[in-house]
């Protein structure tokens, strides 16, 4: 064991750190349960605790369709994102296809300013009548975790995973029962992780949604930024709104976190 | 089962690393045969050539008399026990046994009498519930081993499967191997660096170097007839001394051998094989074994050293020492258990002049003699 007083800086230097990004989480929550007035007020006062401002954006808000549309086009978006990403990252790990070229070509799309991307896709929509839906949005959504899930889940089909491949190969598989029964189950943590991933990315994805939503379509994070009255910003109804889409996120965290951990311990069995 | 036919076989990777040049061996059917060689001679790239796991550059691969070359790995029924053993982690260690027969449709009843009998064989029965993960080295091991036998293949192919188990544990696998030969006859070649499974694992070593065959032979007679200093100087433990130096003629039919100041008398029987190399630089081949400590009957001659070290080493004594006194080249010899000398003694050791070798002194390849029986 260290001397305990040697624990104590780095302790402290971790709780000022995780206070910088809790602080703002805990205020969220506080001002959700407050009324309209005390969460206006500095410094800041316990005052009134209840659910009102929650039971507001279900009744004042769209608030369920913006969920709705948030989760079907984060869960769509993933599922076609996710079997095309394995399929990338496997002809990446093993048949280097495209080289050292078409690897960085994937990693130079997520480089790009997306408001780039922006335009385009603006007008391609609107010739194609997917202006406005969610289709269109899933596939915009798509741009962005494609490249991001098959860079992620390269590494899990190197190493260890041809070894196995080969032993397949040998006991009589083919070469798609082998990427079937061994090499997509052996990286499947990883793949679950990349999953969790692509839904967060797409969950908080505010530009395109910004440009390429309508009304019917809008998901939740213009909602939120649409949350705005005449009257100004009525903070109390937006953090309620703030905590609920949080909600999702916060329920995958644990996995994501198990699977990634999983996923790269795996491929070490020696 | 199935012999193994080679036919000129060339590996080359982007047009132009040679890994494997122009090779030719014969496996014959039931046969162990050991692809010995060090890290990089081509062995490994030779066995995934046979698998089927690497594409054959040039030359011809048959397997039971059939052309091979072209057909897909799962086709060519053969197993491969891999250096990783590449178990697959996500199975129990029974869907690992199993997978090979699933894929090759063979009903469910006949998949789980095959396993019990393997993994009884195996003494793995205890473990079939496990994955990999929960199971040890030398577990892994046998489990890759079973997974390999249960499918009754034509031929065995081992990529240094005893290569991550410790001392102890290599050993017993090595006598198990060769027990599983003699129980189920299939052909098998196994691909190693250690020269120890080599000697006492095969009915036949090829030794590989740089991609080529240096010589192929069964291991008592590579081991008293090495075809070249390379081979020499790889096989045994501690290897043949290797000594430049020059045979000399009297003119009268004497031949010597000089190694540093040591004067060896080359035995009548070699003589009219050796002559032809009269004055010609060498380099002389001293077995460590085959030096004594006291004379034997008409074949030895006294040679001189100046010890340097002495290793104990338990069941023998080895003696590190120049050969013909201080500053002399270095040898080793294998001594007795009880042997004992202070660094620095001048011992007079005992050659037995039947086992000397010559070779070319460029070269390097054994010249030409009368075999070591």
């Amino acid at each position: 064991m260290r001397p305990g007083w040697r624990n104590i800086i780095p302790h402290i230097v971790l709780s000022v750190f995780s206070l910088a990004i809790l602080l703002p989480l805990i205020w969220v929550v506080r001002v959700s349960l407050t009324d309209k007035l005390t969460a206006y007020k500095i410094p800041p006062e316990i005052g009134h605790v209840g659910i009102e401002n929650y039971i507001e954006i279900f009744s004042t808000y769209p608030f369920e369709r913006w969920f709705f549309n948030s989760l079907i086009v984060a869960l769509v978006s993933t599922a076609i994102a996710l079997p095309l990403a394995t399929a990338m990252a496997y002809a990446f790990a093993r048949f280097n296809t495209g080289g050292a070229f078409l690897r960085l070509g994937v990693l130079a799309s997520q480089m790009l300013p997306p408001i780039i991307l922006v335009l385009p896709l603006f007008t391609l929509f609107f010739s194609t009548g997917l202006m406005q839906t969610r289709m269109g949005l899933i596939l915009a959504h798509l741009t962005i975790s494609l490249p991001f899930l098959a860079w992620m889940l390269v590494s899990f089909f190197e190493g260890d995973s041809a070894s196995l491949e080969e032993a397949a190969r040998i006991d009589g598989a083919t070469r798609w029962q082998a990427f079937i029964k061994i090499a997509v189950p052996v990286a499947a943590p990883g793949i679950l992780a990349a999953g969790l991933l692509g839904f967060i990315l797409s969950w908080n994805e505010f530009l395109f949604a910004l440009v390429l939503s309508g009304a019917d379509s809008q998901t939740l994070p213009i909602g939120l930024a649409s949350m705005e009255t005449h009257a100004g910003v009525e903070i109390a109804p937006l953090a309620a709104a703030t905590v609920v889409s949080l909600l999702p996120v916060f329920a995958l965290l644990p996995f994501l976190r198990k699977y990634l951990i999983k996923g790269l311990s795996l491929g070490a069995l020696k | 089962m199935a012999g193994i036919e080679l036919k000129n076989i060339s590996k080359v990777y982007g047009g132009s690393v040679v890994a494997v040049d122009d090779i030719s061996l014969e496996i014959k059917d039931g046969e162990f045969m050991i692809f010995l060689g060090p890290s990089g001679c081509g062995k490994s790239t030779t066995l995934r050539m046979i698998g089927g796991l690497e594409s054959i550059s040039k030359g011809d691969l048959l397997i039971g008399g059939k052309r091979m070359n072209d057909v897909d790995p799962a086709d060519r029924d053969i197993a491969i026990v891999f250096q990783n053993y590449a178990l697959y982690p996500h199975m129990t260690v029974a869907g690992n046994l199993g997978f090979g027969l699933k894929l090759r449709g063979v009903d469910r009843g006949e998949i789980e009498r095959r396993i019990k009998a393997i993994s009884s064989m195996m003494g793995i029965e205890a473990l079939l519930e496990r994955k990999p993960a929960q199971l040890s080295g030398g577990q892994r091991q046998r489990v890759a081993l079973g997974r390999a036998l249960v499918r009754e293949p034509q031929a065995f192919l081992l990529d240094e499967p005893l290569s991550n188990l410790d001392a102890k544990l290599r050993a017993a696998m090595r006598t198990e191997l060769i027990k599983l030969h003699h129980k189920v006859g299939t052909t098998i070649i196994h691909v190693t660096h250690d020269q120890i499974e080599a000697m006492t694992m095969g009915q036949r070593i090829c030794i590989m170097k740089d991609g080529h065959i240096i010589q192929v032979g069964a291991p008592l007679d590579v081991y008293r007839n090495p075809a070249n200093t390379f081979v020499a100087g790889f096989l045994a433990s501690p290897p043949m001394n290797l000594v430049t130096g020059r045979l000399e003629g009297n003119g009268g039919g004497d031949l010597h051998a000089l190694a540093g100041a040591a004067r060896l008398p080359i035995p009548e029987a070699f003589r009219a094989g050796y002559a032809g190399h009269s004055g010609a630089a060498v380099t002389v081949g001293l077995r460590p074994e085959d030096f004594h400590l006291a004379p034997l009957a008409g074949r030895s001659v006294p040679v001189a050293v100046r010890t340097v070290a002495v290793e104990l080493l338990g069941p023998e004594v080895i003696l590190v020492a120049e050969l013909g006194g201080a500053g002399g080249p270095e040898i080793q010899a294998r001594m007795p258990r009880d042997f004992l000398a202070r660094p620095g003694a001048e011992l007079t050791l005992h050659y037995d002049l039947t086992q000397i070798h010559l070779f070319d002194g460029q070269s390097g390849t054994a010249l030409a003699r009368p075999q070591i029986a």
